[in-house]
């Protein structure tokens, strides 16, 4: 009797350990699938081709990540508010959607070490005839909602005490409404600007300035206590670096020139 | 599989920012309502005056206001019109687009409640020498406010929960504004949607609870 009792608990307790023991890395390997949350309106970090196929930064470099992990890639597009609901419902595994490590968020999903760097830019209403940044003072600015940027412009805003700050839910609709004039300046990304001032499609803009603030620092994500595989997308971020693949998509997607420094200096991660 | 650790104190904190926004949603929601059924009312008299061009009026906005998505209708307004050169500030959009389709719908409404009232009243006050306006807003008017009471009351939680649809044009004071605003910051989408879905119902509960109260009080025969 008491080998029996013995003999069920260890079983229990194996089938147990077995079931702790499969976190969300074997879980993905398992299935076959890297389900990747990716925007689709940001380019060049993610957009839709002319055949309606998702690429850019972001879809690139969810499929090198399959790749690393040797299972098929899948893009769930995913708008910017709803790239942690997608994950906590477990519709996605991993957020490759340009999202800024802020110490706020990572209160609630696991970052991995930046994976890339945004430097922002001032893009304005060529009749609001501004030269530098500080000219947004006393402007009607607007911006991508819960962005970096647009957290930094509505600090600076509220800094001013003049002036008014707009959030629009997508980075189309702050271009929309500044080539239209209701807005006369947004803050945003440097390779945004440049590519929607070079589409054509929203006339009368230019870009003013650098916006002089520190780099927009963003993470790979995924649930916060997967420390498996957030230490691994870690060891990923490092080996695109390393590998130049990192500088090769760079080239690819955004241009010429050096890709931005992933390494802070003076303190390690 | 759906693990997450909820933290509610992490919304509850946000709650006096949620609430300035609930306050804000109430503004818009019943100034809107009162522009609506001014603007309901003209659209029935233009419906009724016989007229061509003004019926057709009435019946192209109820038509657009019916048959489209609210949300397309406040776009308009802030987008839409600004390809003309006409520029609305966030929130005069998303009044100006919640009070298009009030309008809309509370002009139906009232047609359905001037069905109720027998022509032979318009005739009666009309032969007593009212002229045709005199007898509409003496003897019609009110009695179709009447009986559309309840309708109205429908179309005011209605337009408390259109407010949600300003974000799309660059709200972020109204409540759903402040709570996405406050989800891109914090990343707590389910605490905070949670909290804002209660203080919509609470809204609405108070309407409604509102609307009865009301109509025990004005319409004691």
């Amino acid at each position: 009797m008491k080998k029996t009792i013995l003999l069920g608990s260890m079983l229990a307790a194996s089938t147990f350990a077995s079931v702790a023991q499969a976190d969300m890395l074997d879980d993905i390997i398992a299935s076959g699938t890297l389900r990747c949350a990716v925007v689709l309106d940001f380019p060049p970090m993610g957009m839709r081709d002319a055949s309606n196929n998702p690429v850019g930064f972001d879809v690139d470099y969810c499929n090198d990540l399959a790749a690393a992990l040797g299972v098929k890639a899948e893009i769930v597009e995913t708008a910017f508010p709803e790239r942690i609901p997608a994950l906590m419902a477990g519709r996605v595994d991993v957020g490759v959607a340009s999202t800024s490590d802020t110490l706020e968020r990572a209160k609630t999903v696991g970052f991995s070490i930046p994976y890339y760097a945004f430097e922002n830019a001032v893009v304005g209403n060529e009749k609001a005839a501004m030269t530098t940044w500080e000219d947004m003072k006393g402007k009607t600015v607007g911006a991508t909602a819960g962005t970096y940027e647009a957290i930094w412009i509505e600090g600076k805003i509220k800094e001013w005490g003049v002036g008014e700050f707009r959030p629009y839910q997508t980075q189309a609709d702050v271009f929309l409404a500044l080539s239209q004039g209701q807005i006369d300046a947004t803050v945003a990304t440097v390779e945004v600007s440049e590519a929607n001032v070079a589409s054509g499609n929203f006339p009368g803009i230019m870009i003013v300035d650098k916006a002089p603030m520190v780099p927009d620092y963003v993470g790979l994500f995924t649930m916060r206590q997967e420390y498996g595989f957030i230490n691994y997308l870690d060891l990923f971020v490092n080996q695109q670096v390393r590998t130049g693949r990192y500088a090769e998509l760079y080239k690819k997607w955004v241009g010429e020139g050096v890709p931005a420094d992933l390494t802070v200096n003076g303190v390690s991660r | 599989m759906f693990s997450y650790t909820f933290q509610w104190n992490q919304a509850l904190n946000r709650l006096p920012q949620m609430l300035d926004g609930a306050w804000v949603t109430m503004q818009i929601a019943v100034l809107s309502m009162v522009l609506g059924v001014l603007f309901a009312i003209m659209l029935t008299g233009f419906r009724l005056s016989g007229n061509k061009i003004l019926s057709g009026f009435a019946t192209t906005w109820i038509e657009v206001a019916r048959n489209t998505p609210a949300l397309f209708q406040i776009y308009m307004a802030h987008f839409g019109v600004a390809s003309f050169g006409l520029y609305f500030s966030p929130i005069a959009s998303l009044l100006i687009g919640i009070t298009f389709n009030n309008a809309g719908y509370l002009a139906e409404n009232f047609r359905g409640a001037l069905k109720a009232i027998p022509d032979t009243q318009t005739r009666a006050a009309r032969s007593l020498g009212m002229t045709p306006i005199k007898a509409f807003g003496y003897v019609i008017l009110p009695q179709m406010l009447r009986i559309s009471f309840l309708p109205i009351s429908n179309q005011m939680v209605w337009a408390v929960l259109m407010t949600s649809l300003g974000v799309t044009v660059g709200m972020n004071t109204d409540l759903y504004g402040v709570t996405q605003d406050l989800n891109a910051l914090t990343f707590r989408t389910f605490e905070l949607f949670a909290l804002a879905a209660v203080i919509f119902y609470v809204i609405v509960k108070l309407i409604n609870f509102g609307a009865r109260l009301l109509a025990a009080r004005l319409f004691r025969y």
